[in-house]
């Protein structure tokens, strides 16, 4: 059957070029430490690939799902509370001495560890409850959100109180949370024999090893029937319900999955910078990852990932820089809003059109446009379209 | 023995205006009902009933020994009702192949459909969905970039796709040119038997070709059912249409 010779150089043969270049992105960033000798440059390339795993988080979301969560910093800041509580449990406390309390918690004077404290003193327990508590947190809300049929804005602004609130909570716990300072002082992770100093290999190649998976994790989870079935529901929700698909189950799903990979990228935040803030799940952070994923394009995951390695690299450069110390906020707005204007589909929307005229010109030297309505069966509807 | 849908004194009210007034509706298995009525008759208000879109005040609905009433709209869908909308409603950003992937959905369940490597059990299927509506050129290309009369035959081979056993059509043949809505006439006949039809049309020579049953619709309830030419004659259906010059020009 020759239906799906087209089929295989064209739409079905995109998702093993998008296979490829995930592939290829992330053996680049498995081979810069080869090249990049620098601990204290790889500690900071680390904390951008954490960032841009977040983002690609809130890319299944977004950008396949059309959940726009404005509050996907709350995954990420209770996965990093879960790995800071862990750390900080294996550190030993100047006042109280080996197995004894967190110091901020003798500076507020609580007496003995509280009941949710206790669990952490097990490594693999923090780091499953680093991705299933942002999940459930997550799985709960869509519930309440996606069974009474809640939609679009709505959803922005349920998301956003919601880590508002968890943040206050955190900041008012001081005694249990460490509060406004949030957890400091945290001993290193150490895991199968090897000790993740932030500003190591280690700990960059972790943070790579996490990225890949999370990765390739959320690109299955596009192949998926199910997958294909959010974008459905992206695109005409309502009509989805009458093919006989519980709508409100398959958001729950992909808004729980994004919220686990956010958990994880959390965790990884606190290995790499040795501590948690109040600022983590903060309105802040949240919003950027919002704009990083527009400049990325939040339609494709290794947009998103890219669009957040490359905004957070180029604040962090130009709020150090002398020139532009004062404006680099203005900067980036500036960036931001030309993308949203001219380019809706982020990077990746453009690196695709390229692609495709690429592609379409080296095939027989027509473009596009003209292929397009040559087989639409000669209809003569030829535009300047071009 | 009741019919297989059987709608009994359905009243939907919008605002305390009655769309639909002591309804009663009975298509038996198989059949190939057209709907039809001047505008305000309540015919697509009567689909949206049925496929749980809107809820009514009062009456009944039956399928195949099913009450749909208090089911939620995915619910009947998957108790066998599939629905063709006024507008066509494709999903414009995916594309035709994707489009009749999603409407095969024999199985609705979040994680049934986790498992990886669908596509390789739906490719065949869906290329002979696309001969069927004449898109399989286009498998491919975005939804958006179909004209209208393609956007149409895409839905009608979601709804093949779908496989639904009562299979509501809503106006399935605006905008199309006269080959097309014979092309349309002949697959409905096809599906007829196997599935049954609710075709509401406005073009007469469409239900005369189609048609076996034509109930005729006008505010809010049943005014005459029978073949074409019988409804044609009935002197109530002729008034009722009157000021819309006639039946035929519906």
């Amino acid at each position: 059957m020759p239906l799906h010779n087209s089929a295989s150089s064209s739409a079905s043969g995109r998702p093993s070029i998008e296979l490829i270049t995930i592939l290829v992105v992330c053996a680049i960033i498995f081979a810069v430490p080869t090249l990049l000798n620098n601990d204290y440059l790889l500690n900071k390339l680390a904390r951008y690939l954490v960032l841009g795993i977040l983002a690609m988080s809130l890319s299944l979301s977004w950008g396949y799902a059309g959940i726009l969560n404005l509050g996907q910093a709350m995954s990420f800041g209770l996965g990093s509370y879960a790995m800071a509580m862990t750390l900080k449990l294996k550190t030993v406390p100047v006042h109280t001495g080996p197995q004894g309390l967190p110091d901020f918690m003798v500076w507020n004077n609580v007496t003995s560890l509280p009941w949710f404290w206790q669990p952490f003193e097990s490594h693999l327990f923090a780091i499953c409850a680093g991705m299933l508590v942002p999940a459930a947190v997550a799985a709960a809300l869509g519930w309440f959100m996606f069974r009474g049929r809640v939609t679009g804005v709505y959803v922005a602004i349920i998301t956003l109180a919601a880590m508002v609130v968890l943040n206050l909570v955190i900041i008012d716990q001081q005694q249990y949370t460490g509060g406004f300072n949030g957890i400091t002082d945290l001993a290193q992770l150490e895991y199968f024999g090897i000790a993740f100093d932030a500003y190591s290999r280690a700990t960059y190649y972790l943070v790579s090893f996490c990225l890949t998976g999370a990765l390739l994790l959320a690109y299955a989870f596009t192949q998926t029937k199910a997958g294909l079935i959010i974008q459905a529901i992206r695109d005409h929700e309502s009509r989805v319900r009458y093919f006989g698909y519980d709508v409100g189950a398959y958001q729950i799903a992909a808004f729980a999955l994004s919220a686990a990979i956010a958990g994880l990228a959390g965790m990884l935040y606190t290995i790499v910078m040795e501590f948690a803030s109040p600022t983590f799940l903060g309105v802040q952070l949240s919003l950027s990852v919002v704009v990083w994923c527009a400049v990325g394009g939040r339609q494709s995951l290794l947009g998103a990932l890219l669009g957040a390695i490359l905004v957070a690299g180029v604040q962090g450069a130009l709020s150090e820089s002398a020139a532009f110390v004062e404006t680099w906020t203005l900067v980036m707005g500036a960036l931001f809003v030309l993308i949203v204007l001219f380019l809706p589909k982020g990077l990746a929307g453009l690196a695709g059109s390229l692609w495709t005229l690429l592609q379409w010109r080296r095939v027989d030297g027509i473009s596009p446009v003209r292929q397009f309505h040559q087989t639409e069966g000669g209809h003569e509807r030829l535009s300047s379209a071009e | 023995m009741s019919a297989y849908l059987q709608l009994s004194d359905i009243q939907v009210s919008f605002n305390g205006f009655l769309a639909l007034n002591q309804l009663n509706l009975e298509v038996n298995k198989g059949e190939l009902r057209c709907l039809i009525g001047p505008n305000g008759a309540g015919k697509t208000t009567a689909l949206d009933l049925i496929c749980g879109k809107i809820k009514h005040s009062a009456g009944s609905v039956a399928f195949d020994g099913i009450m749909l009433d208090g089911l939620e709209d995915y619910e009947i869908a998957r108790a066998g009702v599939g629905r063709k909308f006024q507008v066509p409603s494709v999903f414009r950003e995916l594309t035709v192949s994707e489009n009749l992937q999603v409407a095969r959905a024999k199985h609705p369940g979040v994680f049934r459909n986790l498992r990886p490597g669908y596509r390789r059990a739906d490719d065949e299927a869906v290329d002979r969905l696309a001969i069927l509506v004449g898109l399989e050129d286009h498998l491919n290309m975005p939804a958006s970039f179909l004209s209208h009369g393609q956007t149409q035959w895409l839905e009608i081979g979601m709804l093949v796709a779908q496989d639904a056993a009562l299979i509501l059509m809503d106006e399935p043949t605006a905008g199309m040119t006269s080959q097309e809505t014979q092309k349309t006439a002949d697959l409905f006949l096809r599906l007829k038997g196997r599935h049954t039809l609710i075709v509401v049309e406005h073009d007469m020579g469409f239900v005369k070709a189609i048609g076996d049953v034509i109930s005729v619709m006008h505010l809010g309830r049943l005014l005459a059912q029978g073949s074409a030419s019988e409804v044609e004659s009935n002197p109530e259906v002729r008034k009722a249409y009157l000021g819309s010059g006639g039946i035929t020009h519906a």
